[in-house]
């Protein structure tokens, strides 16, 4: 497939190996991967606070840089992102030209779960791993079934790492409880939002695992700024950087 | 303009269009209602008793009487020591009082009971304990099932009464006997 | 602990979380609650559908609410009771008082019923002369102790066994230093009895209002609203207009869901319903709308009123359990206190206490969408130049930077650069909120943009 990538103004200044990751394992996979010129902030940490108007134009923009791209799909590995962009793709421009985009557009965990499975996997990773279940992810993008809802259990999170060998999979206490970024709020409400991350923090360092693996990089960033102030034995990292590794 | 009618005409400017009410229509759970009943009034801190009906309620409320005990019964074949007062207040001494139910609920342990046979209204929550009479017959699945077999005719009062009354309002520790009754035994007719 | 003075909840909240061993307790409560919560839910193979027909229902009958609200009221009317309309939390009051006064009531007890203070009943009644006695435990600590609710189910969640033991002591002579929770209630028992025998009149709340039947459902755990209303003569129920169900089967569906929500239980132990006085009795019903026509007339605000008040919402939210009852300016805190309490939050700091993790929405039995109605209250704000936090200046900056790729090139590559050859000591002070609670992120050495054109380009 032609994959155009969608790289988050966060991805691509504050966490680049995330967007190499992600580059490299699905060149691993056999997709063509082009980068799409222009891209800017999808509007998220305006709207989230109902900026609408100081929002448009940066949306906008983002939304031109894939209009006409010749692609199968947009994938980007930044599930809150492209939430945001989804949504605000959508307030902004009701075009069929828009819609195009909108209908392309893929977190990366459920691009490799609905749209283009992994065969196999070529290298073991033989760490423990405890997955961070970001909110936008999971209620929002129907990465996994929230531990709200009840009946039939999902989770495309879990089934695309499960099948690497040797790895193992835990989960912190309170699984899906939020971590406290939650964009703007992390510094509007600095006191509940460090309170949040450090709880997620330690929860996670409690499983033992060697990794704190999640599909959201500004929720990681939190986290990892936690882990290191509590110097907790434990790391973080993006679902690219893991199947990167054992592809 | 009355308060009523500035309600009602604010109302005119609502912004959703007219829903349809949802069908109710909930397979019930109809294995061993008696059991699921039983089950659920564990639950929610009551005691049921299967066997010996009417005769070991007898002979409970007897052996209460001989402790001193007052008690009240509203069930026709049990005999307290004490009849309905004139006055609700004036039950603010009863120990036990035995009332009939309607009707049991086998997914949460709950009994319809109706203020026909109650005397005062008061009388299942003033009692310091209470004894409830329930023929197995008339436990239904749910509560769907149970809100259509209800009786509640204009004027009267009914009440779900689901083991007995408790709280948990200092640091969530369950306290069975709150304001009304601190026990609940349901003996099965 | 401050509970009446406006501030942004962010200062409230910094305040609540500086006793950090406290926050993990009150937390850790409100989460019990939660997996009780869940264990009852899934214990039902059609919750979901519970809630999806729920949810029908509620947005049904706010639909067609003057059609229900008049077929209560004239059933009402058949079953010898009276009802009262009022527009307002004042007329509410003036309406309520004015029957007291005419029975010459000294004496009120009351259950608990979040809209008596929505409307600060209370103090009105007792500024008259009229001694109000809430019954339900968690509200007659809170009562002895000066303070409003700071949770719509479990009003005095935030204070320790040994607090109310204190408290007991002082008002009700409980002994000095006794805080064991079952010596305490039945001291608590005792003393409410006395009131409830002595008490002229009697006010509930109302869970359900029953349009086809003229009844009103009032459901409790320790009798209190029974206890009540079938001793005095006179009982009165407040009820805001979107109580009303149609009928027994749709107070059912919500009976059903109400408790396993709020606490996990089954059911409530009384779910009780006034079709009448009792013989000889005098029965009102007070209908009140203060503000809810209003939050109708908003397509996204009105699903607010589908809210059956359970405090499922309040006992999910990772900025309740970590902030406190206290700390969003309004008697309904959590979800839903931001949902129905935003509109008059004069400090307006309110719907941003909320990181839109959207766990409130899947827990609510009744679907309301929490999530997206605190989302919308920012819009308004934003619309209504009500931003707070400094936000009406920075985020047209940091929406015309951000529309740059050039200038988020340039001055992130900067900041990179910063992070990596400024020290931490000399940076945190620079980098506010995020570096006092977190560190700073590690710096890459360049953009991946810049990487891609090196490697791909």
């Amino acid at each position: 497939m032609k994959i155009a990538l969608f790289i988050p103004c966060l991805v691509n200044q504050m966490v680049p190996e995330v967007g190499i990751a992600t580059l490299e394992l699905l060149e691993k996979l056999g997709h063509q991967v082009i980068l799409p010129q222009g891209q800017t902030c999808c509007g998220q940490p305006m709207t989230n606070s109902g900026c609408y108007n100081e929002a448009k134009k940066t949306t906008m923009k983002l939304l031109n840089a894939f209009k006409g791209v010749e692609c199968d799909a947009i994938v980007c590995p930044a599930a809150s992102c492209l939430v945001a962009a989804k949504e605000n793709f959508h307030e902004f421009d009701t075009s069929p030209e828009a819609q195009a985009v909108i209908d392309k557009l893929y977190e990366l965990t459920e691009f490799l779960h609905d749209v283009s499975p992994i065969p196999a996997f070529t290298k073991p990773f033989p760490h423990k791993i405890s997955l961070q279940m970001s909110c936008h992810g999971i209620r929002m993008l129907d990465l996994a079934t929230p531990s709200e809802q009840m009946g039939p259990r999902m989770n495309k999170f879990e089934a695309v790492l499960a099948a690497i060998p040797e790895i193992e999979i835990v989960y912190p206490d309170r699984r899906d409880e939020c971590c406290g970024f939650g964009g703007t709020f992390a510094l509007d409400e600095g006191a509940v939002s460090a309170k949040m991350g450090k709880d997620k923090a330690q929860a996670h360092a409690e499983t033992g695992a060697a990794y704190a693996v999640g599909f959201d990089p500004s929720c990681l960033l939190h986290i990892d700024g936690m882990v290191r102030r509590q110097k907790l034995p434990i790391e973080t990292r993006h679902i690219a950087q893991i199947i990167n590794a054992a592809l | 303009m009355s308060s009523k009618l500035e309600i009602l005409n604010a109302l005119k400017s609502a912004a959703i269009a007219p829903q349809a009410m949802p069908v109710i229509d909930i397979a019930p759970r109809i294995d061993d209602l008696v059991g699921q009943f039983e089950t659920s009034l564990n639950t929610v801190a009551g005691t049921l008793h299967r066997e010996g009906g009417l005769a070991k309620l007898q002979a409970q409320v007897d052996e209460h009487i001989a402790q001193g005990m007052q008690i009240i019964s509203m069930v026709d074949g049990i005999t307290g020591n004490r009849e309905v007062t004139n006055t609700a207040h004036q039950l603010r001494d009863i120990d036990y009082a035995v009332i009939p139910g309607d009707l049991g609920v086998a997914e949460n342990g709950a009994i319809w009971v109706n203020n026909k046979n109650l005397g005062h209204r008061v009388t299942p929550f003033i009692c310091e304990n209470l004894f409830l009479v329930l023929e197995a017959k008339t436990i239904v699945a749910n509560m769907h099932q149970a809100a259509s077999r209800i009786t509640l005719d204009s004027g009267e009062f009914g009440t779900f009464i689901a083991g007995p009354s408790k709280t948990a309002d200092i640091e969530q520790a369950l306290v069975v006997g709150a304001h009304g009754a601190c026990s609940l035994n349901v003996y099965l007719v | 602990m401050s509970t009446s003075t406006s501030a942004v909840h962010a200062h409230k909240a910094e305040i609540f979380c500086k006793d950090e061993s406290r926050v993990d307790w009150h937390s850790k409560a409100l989460w019990m609650l939660r997996e009780k919560r869940d264990r009852a839910a899934g214990s039902l193979p059609e919750w979901e559908q519970l809630r999806q027909i729920g949810s029908e229902m509620k947005l049904h009958t706010l639909t067609h609410l003057s059609q229900y609200l008049e077929e209560f009221d004239k059933n009402c009317l058949n079953n010898n009771i009276q009802v009262h309309w009022a527009k307002d939390g004042a007329e509410h009051n003036r309406i309520v008082h004015s029957i007291l006064a005419k029975h010459e009531v000294k004496k009120l007890v009351k259950s608990k019923s979040m809209l008596t203070e929505e409307c600060h009943m209370n103090p009105y009644l007792e500024e008259r002369g009229i001694e109000v006695i809430d019954t339900d435990l968690g509200e007659r600590i809170i009562q002895l102790a000066g303070q409003p609710p700071s949770h719509i189910v479990v009003p005095a969640i935030h204070l320790k066994k040994e607090e109310v033991g204190d408290l007991f002591h002082d008002k009700l002579g409980t002994d000095a230093g006794a805080s064991d929770p079952l010596y305490l209630t039945r001291a608590a028992r005792a003393h409410l009895r006395e009131q409830f025998l002595s008490a002229d009149a009697a006010m509930t709340g109302v869970n359900m209002a029953i349009a086809d039947k003229g009844a009103v459902v009032v459901c409790t755990n320790e009798g209190n609203a029974d206890m009540g209303a079938n001793l005095p003569k006179l009982q009165l129920h407040s009820m805001g207009i979107d109580k009303i169900v149609p009928n027994i089967d749709s107070a059912a569906v919500l009976l059903r869901t109400l408790a396993r929500n709020a606490t996990g239980q089954p059911i409530t132990t009384y779910s009780s319903f006034y079709r009448g006085p009792q013989d000889g009795g005098e029965m009102h019903v007070i209908i009140v709308d203060n503000g809810r026509t209003d939050m109708l007339k908003d397509k996204i605000l009105a699903e607010s009123l589908k809210c059956i008040r359970c405090g499922g919402c309040l006992n999910t939210c990772p900025v309740y359990r970590r902030s406190g009852g206290y700390s969003y300016n309004y008697t309904i805190p959590g979800p839903i206190g931001i949902a129905v309490g935003a509109k008059n939050d004069d400090t307006n700091s309110i719907p941003w206490a909320c990181t839109l993790c959207g766990s409130c929405s899947y827990v609510c039995p009744t679907k309301v969408p929490l999530d997206k109605i605190i989302h919308h209250h920012r819009r308004l704000k934003a619309e209504a130049g009500k931003l707070p936090y400094g936000k009406a200046s920075y985020m047209p900056l940091v929406g015309k930077f951000m529309a740059s790729e050039t200038a988020l090139n340039c001055s992130m590559s900067v900041a990179r650069t910063a992070l990596k050859i400024l020290p931490g000591s000399l940076l945190k002070p620079f980098s506010g909120a995020w570096g006092k609670y977190r560190e700073l992120p590690v710096a890459p050495n360049s953009s991946f943009e810049a990487w891609f054109k090196k490697n791909r380009g």
